[in-house]
Formats: C-alpha cells, structure tokens, sequence
C-alpha cells in the first residue's frame, strides 16, 4: 500500500523535480530524481518573464480573485436558499428542490455556447465578472443540495427557543444556523473555490484578453509559448498552479473528506 | 420530516419569507443554467454564428447536418468508447484502494491524501504532467518500461493506445475521490456483518460478494452516475495530451463542439444542435440506469 501511494505521488514529484533542474539537466537519461544543483530560474522566468504568454504570476492573481469571488458568491446564496428548503413549508418548495437537484444532471458544455452570447451581451467576456458568476451558477445546486442535507440534520429546539424570544428568519439564519453549520460551509468554500481554480473549458472561450487569462488558461498557453524540449518553465508553471490547493488540503484535509462524504454519500 | 411540520404557518406575514431566502440563489441560476439550456435549444434550430448579430431560423437544418458530419460521428464514437472503457478501471480501482484501506492500515490518514491529492489538480496540470512523463524520448515512463524490458512506444501518437493512455491519467486523476466517498460508505458498514460471516465460515471474497458490494450499492451508483455523466464531457485531457489526435482517434464531443463553436467555423446554431443531441444522450442514458438499477436496489 505505501509503495503503491508512493508511485501515486511520483508523477507530482517529478513535476516539482523537473521544475527545479536547470534545462540541461531535465532531459538527461537515467531520469535522476534529486535535483542537484537546483535552480530556482524556472520560476523566475514564468513569474516575472516580460513575454505576454509567460506571465503565471498575473494569471495567479486573476484565479485567485474569480475562485474566492465564486466561493463566496456560492456560500451564501446556497445556504440561503438551502434554509427554507430544509426548515419553512411553502408551496412549491418540493418543485423548487427538485429543479435543483435535476440540474445536476446537466452537463455543462451543453450550455457553453448559449452562455457565452449570454455573458457578450452582457458585456462581460474577459472581465472577473464574467467568469465568477456563471461559476457560481454552476456550483450553486450542488451547495443547495449538501447544506440542505446538513440543515435537516439540526435539531430545531434552538430555533424554536429563538422564535418565541421574537426572533424573526432572517435572525434565526444568521444568528444560530450559519454560526452552527460552519463546518460544512467551510466544506462547502473549499468545493466552489476548488472548481472555480480549476475550471477550464469556460475560461478558455470566455477571456481572449492574456491579461485577464486563469492559470489553467494560461498553462495551457504557456505549453504553446515553449518548444517541447521547454519542460522546465512549463513544470515550474503547473507546481505553482498547485501550490494554493495543495496548502488548503494540508490545513482543512479532515473537513474536505467530510464535504466530499456528504456530497456523496449520504445523498 | 417531522422537523418541517413542526414549523408553524398560521402567520400570513412571514408567507414570504421562504421566497426572499431563495430570491437570489435562484435568480443566478435562471440566469446562468436554466434560461441558457433553453436558448441553446432555440439557437440550434438557427444559422447563428460568433459575432453576427443577425441570424435565421432554419428549422432542423442543422441535425440533418448533424447526420451527416461524420466526424461528429467519429467524436461521438470515442466519447462512448471513453466512456464505457473507462467505467470498469474507474469504479473498481479506487473500491479496491479503499478496501485495503479499509483494513485499519498503519498511516491511512496519510495513504488516503497520497491519492487524493492529484484530485486537486486542475485537468490543465494533469495533462501537463503527463505529457512530461510520457514524453517518447526523454520521459521517465519509457525509460522506466525499457529498463524492465517491456516495449516502448510514442503511447499518445498511436492510435491504439491513445485512447487508453488518456483513460491512465484519468484514473490517476480521479480515484482518489472516489476512494474517499467508498471509504466513507464503508464505514457506515456495520462490523457485526462481517464478524457474524466469519462465523459462518464466510470471510475474504465470499463477504465481499455477500455484504460488501450489496451494501455499497447507492455509493457505487453514485459514483457511476457521476463518472457517467463527467465522461461524456470530456474534454479538458485530450485538448493538452492529443487535440484529439492522432488522426481523429481521441476527437470528443465536446472538443468537436468547442471546435464547431469557436475556433474553426464559429457556427453556433451547429454546436448547439451538437450539444441539444449530447444532451438527449446523456438524459436517455441516465434514466435508463435508473430504471435498470432501481429494480435491483432493494433487499
């Protein structure tokens, strides 16, 4: 099993040897997986090259910005429509739920080229706006669907206790509900940020401007921009495209395997 | 349930509070997933294209077209071929993992993150890294093949095993989800069942086959709908590793239909016909699952 989870990793650890080679090295035969003498110039060039095409650090910045606005976008709407969802009776509320839930069986390119005259008339291609909101569109169901799952499980004694104090709705969410789910809102972040960092078909049509290109756009560019003898930018490139999820993973691991067991199973 | 009905609704006041709650959530999805799935309908029965403001309507020009694009056909073809070779290395793999994990191995902790990291990594790097390993002359992966004495060869530029190689690196993509949604269901698998087996005399495959797999039935379902309906869009792994080459031998739907709608003829009445016809497979596909597993799904 140890062996088996090590030549799992070996393909990332390669990535981050190969990027630490200087360019000689990296094509030498037996591969050598200590990277002696190391240098650090490949990720210096993606970072600060002038080249339009090269420009990681930009791109870096711009995924960060449309992934946290997504996230943010998706937590909140989410749990406000998952609350009356798990806890008021209305009509329609069946109906509503099961629109939902029915459009997570829909595949996202079956709407790429409708949303993309959707977001150019709005004026919005190449823009953050652009890409955060149908970002968010896409992953708004499926938080729907886990927190929905999360609030049925709360006991109602507090929310009770809370609407005899004249509590109204608004006060019960934010005052005890959302302070009571922050574990699977947590989980929930870290799913919509994940995606959004990681999308690639949508930011591919929807920005033509290099400046506003996400990292896996611009990976993809940058793969174009080197001849394929180039691997050393291109792996410093992908190691750093990995680094923010990477650093989350170590830091929130027990609550990602929890989202991931909500979302999954206990659907 | 008997939370939802505790809820009191005499007040006529708070009638609209439910509707408030969801206002903006659904707002943003009418805009964004209901109200495009619908135009992208209207726009398929159209000569639309990228840039032009002004389109007609051509009725079902654009799937007769559809019947005759032979690499539609072709890309639709490979999609279902992915799809169905894919399935078996995808949904056993990881339920193999996750059992051995299962077994209370030192470090699981560690082991199951090991597999689940490449899931953090975007189809972009994974695809990068492959091609690095992969790489004909100088990647590590036919070095390592030639020094065991196994045959080497360009596994991407060969048309029978393009396919397969693209298959590889999705698995090493994605098994680690599936490993922690096994993993988890496992779990809620009471330890009686199998000490009560063993009793019996039934252990190893036998309770595998007895409790196991009937017990994980709704997590495997799940994880088959999922890779199902993921597989059909596959797009993201053969733009970096092939553009769908060689020849058409790894050409996908949605790699055509990004092809049709912007890069080679901006023709969007076209890839919407294309996406109308993909997703009346997958819904047709999906609901013929469900009605041929739902029949099984009691004991």
């Amino acid at each position: 099993m140890v062996v088996l989870a090590g030549l799992w990793l070996a393909p990332a650890l390669w990535v981050v040897v190969t990027s630490l080679k200087p360019t000689p090295d990296i094509i030498r035969t037996p591969p050598e997986w200590i990277p002696w003498p190391a240098t650090l110039e490949h990720y210096h060039e993606v970072l600060l090259s002038s080249s339009r095409t090269a420009r990681i650090g930009r791109a870096f910045l711009n995924s960060a910005i449309v992934s946290v606005g997504a996230a943010v976008i998706v937590v909140f709407t989410s749990a406000m429509a998952a609350y009356p969802l798990a806890r008021m009776r209305f009509p329609g509320r069946d109906l509503i739920f099961a629109l939902l839930v029915g459009s997570l069986m829909i595949p996202g390119a079956v709407v790429l080229v409708p949303q993309y005259v959707l977001t150019q008339r709005l004026g919005w291609l190449s823009t953050y706006q652009g890409l955060i909101v149908p970002e968010a569109a896409l992953t708004f169901a499926f938080g729907v669907f886990l927190l929905r799952q999360f609030f049925l499980t709360m006991p109602g004694e507090l929310e009770d206790a809370a609407r005899i104090d004249g509590a109204n709705a608004w006060d019960i969410f934010l005052r005890i509900v959302l302070p009571l789910s922050q574990p699977v809102l947590g989980a929930l972040a870290i799913f919509s940020f994940r995606s959004a960092w990681n999308d690639f078909l949508w930011p591919l049509i929807a920005v033509n401007r290099p400046e506003m290109f996400p990292l896996p756009v611009a990976l993809a560019m940058l793969r174009g921009a080197y001849s394929s003898e180039s691997y050393g930018p291109i792996m410093a490139g992908a190691a750093l495209s990995a680094l923010p999820l990477l650093l989350v993973f170590l830091v929130a691991n027990r609550r990602i395997v929890e989202g991931v067991r909500l979302g999954g199973v206990k659907g | 349930m008997s939370v939802l009905t505790r809820v009191p609704r005499r007040r006529r006041r708070g009638a609209l509070t439910p509707y408030l709650f969801l206002a903006p959530g659904l707002l943003l999805f009418a805009a964004f997933r209901l109200y495009p799935l619908l135009d992208g309908l209207r726009l398929s029965f159209t000569n639309a294209r990228l840039g032009r403001t002004q389109y007609a309507w051509v009725g079902l020009a654009n799937y007769e077209r559809l019947l005759e694009d032979t690499r539609f056909h072709a890309s639709l073809w490979n999609t279902a071929f992915y799809t169905v070779a894919s399935t078996l290395p995808v949904l056993a793999i990881p339920l193999a993992l996750a059992i051995a994990l299962n077994r209370g191995v030192a470090l699981r902790t560690w082991l199951r993150s090991a597999f689940f990291f490449p899931f953090t990594l975007s189809v972009v790097t994974v695809g990068l890294t492959w091609l690095w390993l992969l790489d004909p002359v100088v990647g590590p992966f036919n070095y390592y093949l030639r020094s065991l004495g196994f045959p080497v060869r360009s596994w991407l530029a060969d048309p029978s095993t393009a396919m397969w190689t693209i298959i590889l690196t999705t698995v090493w993509w994605v098994a680690g989800y599936y490993l922690v949604i096994y993993l988890a269901g496992l779990q809620d698998i009471p330890r009686e069942l199998y000490e009560a087996a063993a009793i019996d005399g039934a252990t190893g495959w036998r309770s595998f086959w007895a409790i196991t797999l009937p017990l994980l039935r709704p997590v495997l379902l799940f994880v088959f709908v999922t890779h199902i309906i993921g597989s059909f869009q596959i797009f993201g792994q053969v733009f970096i590793l092939t553009q769908g080459g060689p020849g058409d031998a790894t050409r996908t739907a949605v790699q055509h239909l990004y092809e049709t709608a912007f890069q080679n003829f901006f023709h969007f009445g076209s890839a919407s016909a294309m996406a109308w016809v993909l997703f009346a497979v997958i819904v047709g596909f999906s609901l013929l699952q469900f009605r041929v597993l739902r029949g099984h799904t009691e004991y």
